[in-house]
C-alpha cells in the first residue's frame, strides 16, 4: 500500500481548535477519509458542526465536510472505532502535559504524533516532543513549524513549513497530511532546532512590535531581527541544535512572517506595550494565548544562568517585567559596548 | 533515610535479594534507587541446579540449522550490495588485521583457518566472473565466520562446571581464609563477599515469559567468570554468551566458553560481512528463546568510567529478533533487555585500560590480549584476595526493559506512561504493517542504548573505595584547578600530597552528594557509606578515619603493587596517579565532578574544559 492509500483510508485526530489547529485540520482534511478536530467544550463543537466554521479563530473558512468536531477524547481517538493514524496537536505549551495526560490512555501507540506548538514546557524547559514522549504512549512524534500566520494559510495563499522528526515515516507522513498546491512541506531531521527556532522567535515578534508602535522604519526592524536571530542560534546550538536549521522556514522565515506581520498575537503585545498600555490590558484584548510572553521569562532565565548572550531577549523580559519602556530598553541596548559581528 | 544504605540485614545465605516483589503485577515505582528493605532473604544453594531450563540445552541439535538460517539470511542482506566490492574489502581488512598480529598460542589455529578461507576466496576473485562464482565465494566466507562464531553447549560439560565451580570456589574459600572444613560457614562467606542484589524475582519470572538479553557493565575479564557463576547462583537457566575471541587463548577457558554455549565475537574482524554474520547469528538465537547476555559497551570500560557509548549494531538484535517473532507468529515473541552492573574494589587489568585510554583516547582502539588479566598467577592472586581480604563485589540486576527501553512489568508487559500498557506491535507497526523498517528501527534502538546507559548509571553501586579516590582526586583538582589532565596526572609525589583534613572535608561533602543522589534514585550507595561517623580528630598523633574511609582506603586497589590512595600521618597521597585516575572515573558521568557544572547537556561520557571525565 502506498503512504497516499494509507492515509487516504485514515482518519486522524487534531486536537486544539484554535485558529492554527482548525486550519491544520482543513489542510488534512483533503488527504483522508476523517478528520476528528477535538475541542474543549461541547457547546463549540456543536456549533462548529453546525456552523461549518470555527467563527471566533477562524472566521471566514469554511470546514471542509471530512472535519468532525468532538469534545471527548476518547472519541476524538476513536479508540472504540480502529483508533486514528495520526495526531495532530495544537495546543498552547502551558496545557501541553496536562491535556496529554487526559489522551493517554485513549492511544494505542501505532498513531504518528505531529505536534505544531511554538513554546517550552515553562521551568523544565522540556520541548513539546519531549513532553509528548514522556506523557504518551507513543514514540513517534514531529514537529510541524514555519512562517505560517493561520489566517493568510486559511485563505489558500502560498505558504511553506517544515516537518521535523527523528523517524523518516513521521515526516513523510507530515508531507502527506499537509501538502496541498497552496502548501508546501519541506523535511528536516532537526527537531531540536525547529521546536526552539519556534519557541524562540516569539520574543523577537514582541521585540518588533513594539519598534513598529514607535513608528521606526526598516533598518530597526532589519537590525532586531538579524541580531535577534543571532542570538536564537547561540541559545539553539546550547540546547543541540544544528546552526542552518535557523537560517531556514522555522528560523528566518518565521521570524519575518511574525516581526512583520500585525496578525501575530506576539507583535500585537508589543505594539500594545509601545504605546503605554499595561500587560494585562494588552492579554486581555487578544484573547488568546501569546506564547512569547511566558517564553521570554523561560528563556531570559535560562540564558543569563547559562551565560548565553541575549541582549534583546534581556530586553523583551524586562519590557514584559515593567522594569523599563520601550524607548529605555531600546536606548541601553544601543548603547552596549561595540562589539564583533560574529 | 535511603534504605538502600542502610545497614543490611544479615541474612542466612548472605545474599541481600532485594525484596521486590510486588504482588500487583506491576514492577515497583522506580521511585528511584530507595528499595524496599530487604523482605524476603533468598536462598541459593551452591549445589542446586538450575530450576528452569533452556532451549540451549538442546542447542547442539538445533546448531546446525541455525548457521543454516544465519548464512540465508546475510546473504539475503547483502543481496543488492556489489560482491567484488564486498569481498574485495573483506579480504583487505582481514589482511592487514592478521598481519598486524597478535595471535599468540591457542588462537594461532583459528588464524590459519581464516588464511585458508581468504586465500581460496581471493584466488576466486582473480578470476573472471563467468569462471568463478562470486555468490558461491560470499556464502563460504560467510559460512566460514557463522562456523567461528557459533557455539557449542554440551549439557554434560554443563553440569560438570555447575558441579565443579562451588567446589573450586570452596576450595579457595576454605585455603583462603583458613577455615576449617565446614561447609555451611563456606557458603556464607561465599555469599557474604558477592552481593547479589535488585530485581533477581523479576528476573527469573521474565525467563519464562520470553527470551532475556542480559547486558552488563564491562570492566575486567573476570567478569564473564563471574557472570556464569551469578546466572548460577541465582539459578537461572544457561545463558550464551557473546565472548571476546580473546577468552580463548586460555585452553581451559576455552574449552568450557566454547561448550557452555559462549559465542565467539572477534572485535579485530571489522569488516562488513563479518559483522552481519554476528549481528545474524545473534538475532537467530535470540529468536530460538535462547537467553544472551553481551557486552553492550564492546569492550571493557578503559577510563574506568560507566559505559556511556554502547554499541548499536549488536544491541538492535533484540528488536530484530523480537519482530520476526511478531511477524512469524511464535509463542513467546518478546525480548526482554535486563541491564546489570558489577562493582568492583579493585579491578585487575586497571593499569593496562587506564594507560590505553590515556595513550589512545578517541582514537582507534587495539585489542589488548596480554594483559595482567591474562597472567594465571595474577588471576589466582585475584580470587585469593577476593575470597581472603573480604573484598566485596557487588551486582546489582536492573529493571527489566523491553527492546524498546520501556520498562516491563512481572508479566512481561511494556509499561507505558500515565497507567498505559504499551503493545509492542502498535510500535512495530508503520502504516498499519507490522514490518521491519530500518529507519524506525535504528532510531528504536538508539533510544535503547541511551535507556541502557541512564539505567546503568541508576543503578550503579557506589562503594566506599570508589568515592574515597574520587573524593582525593577533587580535593586535589581544586588545588590545581587549571591544570589539564595530562599535566595533572604528572603532579609530583610532593604535589599531590594533601594534607589528611582536606581530603577527609572532601569526602564527607562528596558522601553527602551520594547520598542525596542515592535518595533520588540517581544512583546507589553500598551500605558502608550510610554511617555517618567522622572518625575523631589526633589522638596520641594517630588520625581515626571514619570508618567508611578507613574501608575504602583498605580496598581500594589493594591488589595493585602501587598504593592508589594511602593515609600516612596528617598526610594522604598516592603513588600511582593514572590508577587512581581509574578509580574515581567510576563517579563521572554524575557531574560531582568540579568543573561539571560548566558543561551543558548530557554529562554521561562527557569532558569538561580541562579534558577529565566529568
Amino acid at each position: 500500500m502506498t503512504e497516499t492509500d494509507f492515509w487516504r483510508k485514515s482518519r486522524v485526530a487534531v486536537i486544539g481548535g484554535g485558529s492554527w489547529g482548525s486550519v491544520l485540520a482543513q489542510l488534512a482534511a483533503s488527504h483522508v477519509e476523517e478528520v476528528r478536530l477535538w475541542v474543549r467544550d461541547e457547546a463549540q463543537a456543536r456549533a462548529l458542526n453546525a456552523t461549518r466554521v470555527n467563527a471566533k479563530y477562524a472566521p471566514g473558512m469554511t470546514l471542509a465536510p471530512q472535519i468532525r468536531a468532538m469534545s471527548e477524547p476518547e472519541r476524538a481517538l476513536a479508540i472504540d472505532e480502529g483508533g486514528v493514524g495520526a495526531v495532530i496537536w495544537s495546543l498552547p505549551s502551558s496545557v501541553a502535559r496536562e491535556q496529554a495526560r487526559a489522551f493517554a490512555r485513549f492511544l494505542s501507540g501505532k498513531e504518528v504524533i505531529l505536534h505544531a506548538t511554538k513554546g517550552v514546557e515553562a521551568g523544565s524547559l522540556k520541548r513539546i516532543s519531549e513532553v509528548l514522549s514522556e506523557e504518551l504512549p507513543c514514540s513517534r512524534i514531529g514537529v510541524l513549524s514555519g512562517p505560517n500566520l493561520a489566517l493568510e494559510v486559511a485563505r489558500g495563499e502560498p505558504a511553506a513549513a517544515v516537518v521535523a522528526s527523528n523517524f523518516d515515516e513521521v515526516i513523510e507522513a507530515g508531507q502527506q497530511l499537509f501538502s496541498t498546491p497552496q502548501f508546501r512541506v519541506y523535511s528536516s531531521s532537526d527537531m531540536v532546532g525547529v521546536e526552539w527556532a519556534g519557541t524562540l522567535k516569539n520574543i523577537l515578534a514582541i521585540a518588533a512590535g513594539a519598534l513598529d508602535a514607535l513608528g521606526l522604519g526598516w533598518n530597526a526592524r532589519a537590525m532586531l531581527m538579524t541580531r535577534g536571530l543571532a542570538e536564537m542560534v547561540r541559545f539553539g546550538v546550547a540546547m543541540g541544535a544544528q546552526t542552518q536549521t535557523f537560517l531556514g522556514l522555522a528560523g528566518m522565515g518565521d521570524l519575518m512572517a511574525t516581526c512583520g506581520s500585525s496578525l501575530s498575537r506576539n507583535y500585537r503585545v508589543g505594539a500594545g506595550l509601545a504605546r503605554g498600555e499595561p500587560l494585562e490590558q494588552v492579554l486581555a484584548e487578544l484573547g488568546a494565548t501569546a506564547e512569547g510572553v511566558r517564553t521570554a521569562r523561560i528563556v531570559h532565565e535560562f540564558a543569563s544562568e547559562r551565560g548565553i548572550s541575549m541582549p534583546i531577549c534581556q530586553g523583551v523580559f524586562q519590557l514584559l517585567s515593567g522594569q523599563a519602556d520601550v524607548r529605555q530598553t531600546l536606548a541601553e541596548l544601543m548603547g552596549r559596548p561595540q562589539v564583533p559581528e560574529f | 533515610m535511603d534504605q538502600t544504605l542502610a545497614p543490611q540485614q544479615p541474612s542466612p545465605s548472605g545474599i541481600s535479594s532485594a525484596g521486590s516483589s510486588p504482588s500487583d503485577g506491576l514492577p515497583p515505582a522506580d521511585a528511584q534507587g530507595v528499595q524496599p528493605p530487604t523482605s524476603e532473604a533468598h536462598r541459593f544453594g551452591p549445589l542446586a541446579p538450575p530450576l528452569l531450563s533452556s532451549p540451549l540445552e538442546r542447542f547442539s541439535e538445533i546448531r546446525p540449522a541455525v548457521l543454516d538460517r544465519v548464512v540465508s539470511r546475510t546473504m539475503e542482506d547483502f543481496s543488492h550490495a556489489s560482491v567484488d566490492l564486498l569481498l574485495g574489502e573483506a579480504l583487505y581488512q582481514e589482511r592487514v588485521r592478521i598481519k598486524r598480529g597478535g595471535d599468540g598460542g591457542f588462537l594461532r589455529g583459528r588464524t590459519k583457518k581464516d588464511l585458508r578461507v581468504l586465500s581460496q576466496v581471493q584466488s576466486g576473485l582473480l578470476r573472471p566472473p563467468g569462471q568463478a562464482d562470486r555468490q558461491e565465494h560470499l556464502k563460504s566466507l560467510i559460512s566460514h565466520f557463522a562456523d567461528e562464531i557459533g557455539g557449542r553447549f554440551d549439557p554434560r560439560v554443563y553440569r560438570f562446571a555447575t558441579n565443579i565451580l562451588p567446589i573450586f570456589f570452596n576450595w579457595l574459600l576454605n585455603a583462603a581464609s583458613l577455615q576449617q572444613f565446614n561447609p555451611s560457614k563456606q557458603s556464607d562467606l561465599i555469599h557474604s563477599q558477592l552481593i547479589i542484589n535488585g530485581e533477581i524475582d523479576h528476573l527469573r519470572a521474565l525467563t519464562q515469559k520470553g527470551t532475556i538479553l542480559l547486558v552488563p557493565t564491562h570492566q575486567s575479564n573476570i567478569d564473564s567468570v563471574l557472570i556464569g557463576f551469578i546466572t548460577y547462583l541465582l539459578r537461572l537457566p544457561p545463558f550464551a554468551y557473546g565472548a571476546g575471541l580473546n577468552l580463548f587463548n586460555n585452553p581451559v577457558l576455552s574449552f568450557f566458553m566454547s561448550n557452555l554455549g559462549a559465542y565467539t565475537v572477534d572485535r579485530r574482524k571489522a569488516n562488513a560481512v563479518y559483522k552481519q554474520t554476528l549481528k545474524n547469528y545473534s538475532t537467530a538465537i535470540l529468536q530460538q528463546g535462547i537467553h544472551s547476555i553481551f557486552f553492550p559497551g564492546g569492550g571493557r570500560s578503559r577510563s574506568g568510567a560507566i559505559e556511556s557509548k554502547l554499541k548499536l549494531g549488536l544491541l538492535g538484535t533484540a528488536l530484530e529478533a523480537q519482530t520476526e517473532n511478531l511477524i512469524a507468529g511464535a509463542e513467546k515473541p518478546h525480548v526482554y533487555v535486563v541491564p546489570m552492573v558489577m562493582s568492583y574494589h579493585f579491578v585487575l587489568e586497571a593499569a593496562s585500560l587506564i594507560e590505553d585510554y590515556l595513550a589512545d583516547a578517541g582514537k582507534h582502539r587495539f585489542i589488548i590480549t596480554d594483559d595482567e588479566s591474562f597472567q594465571p598467577t595474577k588471576i589466582a592472586r585475584f580470587f585469593w584476595r577476593f575470597f581472603s581480604e573480604h573484598s566485596k563485589i557487588t551486582v546489582r540486576i536492573g529493571r527489566p526493559l523491553d527492546v524498546f527501553g520501556n520498562f516491563v512489568d512481572l508479566e512481561g508487559r511494556s509499561v507505558g506512561p500515565n497507567g498505559t500498557t504499551i503493545d509492542p506491535r502498535s510500535w512495530l507497526t508503520t502504516r498499519g504493517v507490522l514490518s521491519r523498517n530500518p529507519q524506525r528501527d535504528r532510531e528504536y534502538t538508539h533510544a535503547l542504548g541511551s535507556r541502557i546507559v541512564e539505567r546503568f548509571h541508576r543503578e550503579n553501586t557506589v562503594l566506599s573505595s570508589h568515592l574515597v579516590a574520587f573524593s582525593y582526586f577533587e580535593a586535589l583538582r581544586e588545588k590545581y584547578p587549571h591544570l589539564d589532565l595530562y599535566r595533572f596526572l604528572r603532579l609530583s609525589l610532593a604535589q599531590r600530597t594533601l594534607p589528611v583534613e582536606t581530603f577527609l572535608a572532601s569526602a564527607d561533602r562528596f558522601r553527602t552528594a551520594v547520598l542525596e543522589r542515592a535518595r533520588r534514585g540517581e544512583l546507589h550507595g553500598c551500605p558502608e557509606l550510610a554511617d555517618g561517623d567522622l572518625g575523631t580528630a589526633s589522638f596520641h598523633g594517630e588520625r581515626v578515619l571514619p570508618a567508611w574511609v578507613r574501608e575504602g582506603v583498605r580496598q581500594l586497589g589493594q591488589l595493585h603493587d602501587a598504593a592508589v590512595v594511602q593515609v600516612h600521618g596528617d598526610e594522604v597521597f598516592t603513588e600511582d596517579m593514572t590508577l587512581l585516575y581509574y578509580y574515581r572515573n567510576r563517579l563521572a558521568g554524575y557531574g560531582l565532578s568540579i568543573r561539571a557544572g560548566e558543561l551543558k547537556g548530557q554529562l554521561q561520557g562527557a569532558h569538561d574544559r580541562n579534558g577529565f571525565l566529568a
